[in-house]
């Protein structure tokens, strides 16, 4: 199994196989035009059994098609000596005499660029192709010669964060950013082509902060300049008083979705429905905001885009005792919660249940010409790949937290996914 | 040829001039990547590797060693849907 292929494809490589080896892959193993199909379709059959399954091979030497499973492409090449086969179904060749594929890099070669050449064709897109080393990637490979190694019990990407004065409400949504595994690979994979001019780009700070995450280091990261970077773009979140985590990640997604743009102060459109940066191509969803009218029955749509949905927690938990996870449980969704426990469905549940919107906030409907009453629903039209759910903790718990002195105890069950 | 023989061959056709079964071969890649049944035959053929050591293993050692398994571990959902296109595309272009 050498990637030098066989010695018994030297009797194949004579005159022009090259040519006759391509018309083989365009004609019966990748084809990419209408008329090669027509004729695969017709002509790609077990000239002993008639049968188009059994991992079908045709014969390099001549024209003959047998089944694999059956063995009928075995008896051909031992009859006329014909040692190499192609498999029809994934282009490998085979040799008779080694019994087994081969895999020559010349004929490799031609392979991929046929299957290349028909998938475009058909527009069926790029194949995912491993990584192949360049020769000038080679040679730094040998002149730097230390790896890193992934053992069973190693911390890579796990590091702590240096608090720098209440900073973290910074630090738990930088924390949960680095465990994203999408962004994770965006940036380790170094996609970010920085356009901005001035040295006060976010996303390259990000970059920077996974290099630190992924260095191996054990000890606790410092990052200042990605504090000092947050409090010159989101100025309402500059200072040492404790802020609001929620509200950091939203600046921290719109800082890093304008920076994506090489935009430096918003002057940029800042249309979120037509933007292909990797925040949005994560977070953003589509909210959709359905007003029925009571009297005619029209309905008017609006989609927008969302980062997060605000959820409020319902109100079956008493504010005053904080709820813990108890002994007698329930099942929900195939996992057993604690009873009278909430959970996300019931947040959702709430959060997209139609709500009528009463005498005092008629809407102007546009079929009835005039103000009515209405029903609103809020759906999700389009599910981001990461959802971020804020849930908000009502003004009465807060209060019971001040004058009871005790810890904010709010449990909500969710079911991993 | 059997009858059913028979209406295999004909789909089978169709499906490769249309050129709908490369694009099913391709839906039925991405799902299996998806659903993790690669890793899982990678680590099947891993093993039989292991036991027929890397010099002398053959892909039909490969085959036979991880066929049976493999067809049993692709999930329902998978067969579902492959199984919805084809008749879905028949539907569609059915004489």
């Amino acid at each position: 199994m050498s990637p030098a292929g066989c010695s018994h494809v030297n009797g194949f490589k004579v005159d022009n196989w090259k040519q006759n080896l391509r018309v083989i892959y365009q004609c019966f193993v990748w084809s990419g035009s209408a008329e090669t199909r027509k004729r695969k379709a017709k002509s790609c059959i077990c000239h002993m059994c008639g049968a188009h399954l059994n991992r079908l091979h045709s014969c390099l030497h001549c024209v003959f098609f047998g089944c694999f499973s059956k063995k009928h492409i075995h008896e051909h090449a031992k009859n006329k000596r014909h040692n190499l086969a192609i498999d029809l179904l994934h282009g490998g060749i085979y040799c008779f005499v080694c019994q087994d594929y081969i895999y020559d890099k010349d004929m490799e070669q031609i392979a991929k660029e046929e299957q290349r050449k028909a998938w475009k064709l058909q527009g069926i897109g790029e194949k995912y192709s491993m990584w192949e080393p360049t020769k000038r990637e080679l040679e730094l490979l040998r002149h730097n010669p230390k790896r890193r190694k992934i053992t069973a019990n190693c911390t890579i990407g796990l590091r702590g964060l240096i608090n720098l004065g209440n900073t973290c409400f910074m630090n738990c949504i930088v924390q949960a950013l680095t465990h994203t595994p999408l962004l994770r690979d965006f940036f380790l994979s170094d996609r970010h082509k920085c356009e901005m001019q001035s040295n006060s780009c976010l996303v390259c700070e990000m970059s920077q902060l996974f290099q630190e995450f992924y260095s191996g280091h054990r000890s606790p990261h410092i990052p200042f300049r990605l504090l000092h970077l947050v409090w010159t773009h989101a100025r309402h979140l500059a200072g040492y008083e404790q802020q609001d985590a929620h509200e950091f990640l939203i600046a921290a997604l719109d800082v890093l979705h304008r920076h994506c743009k090489g935009d430096d102060n918003g002057k940029k459109a800042n249309n979120p429905n037509h933007c292909n940066c990797i925040i949005d191509q994560i977070f953003t969803g589509g909210l959709q905001s359905d007003v029925t009218c009571q009297v005619c029955h029209g309905v008017s749509t609006t989609i927008d885009p969302f980062w997060d949905i605000s959820l409020d927690l319902p109100g079956s938990s008493t504010p005053f005792w904080p709820l813990s996870p108890g002994s007698d449980g329930s099942v929900v969704n195939g996992d057993s919660h604690p009873s009278g426990a909430t959970t996300l469905t019931d947040c959702l549940r709430r959060f997209t249940r139609p709500e009528h919107l009463g005498s005092s906030a008629k809407i102007k409907c546009s079929g009835c010409h005039s103000y009515q009453e209405s029903t609103k629903q809020l759906t999700m039209k389009r599910l981001p790949i990461v959802a971020c759910f804020h849930l908000k903790v009502r003004a009465e718990l807060l209060l019971s937290v001040l004058i009871f002195q005790h810890p904010l105890n709010v449990f909500v069950c969710f079911s991993a996914v | 040829m059997s009858k059913e023989s028979q209406m295999r061959a004909a789909i089978n056709q169709k499906l490769i001039e249309m050129g709908e079964r490369e694009r099913l071969k391709e839906l039925l890649r991405a799902k299996l990547i998806e659903c993790g049944w690669r890793d899982q035959l990678k680590a099947l053929c891993k093993e039989v590797i292991k036991e027929k050591g890397i010099e002398n293993v053959t892909v039909e050692d490969l085959v036979a060693g991880v066929t049976p398994k493999g067809r049993a571990l692709v999930p329902d959902s998978v067969k579902k849907e492959l199984l919805q296109r084809i008749r879905a595309f028949l539907a569609q272009h059915s004489t």
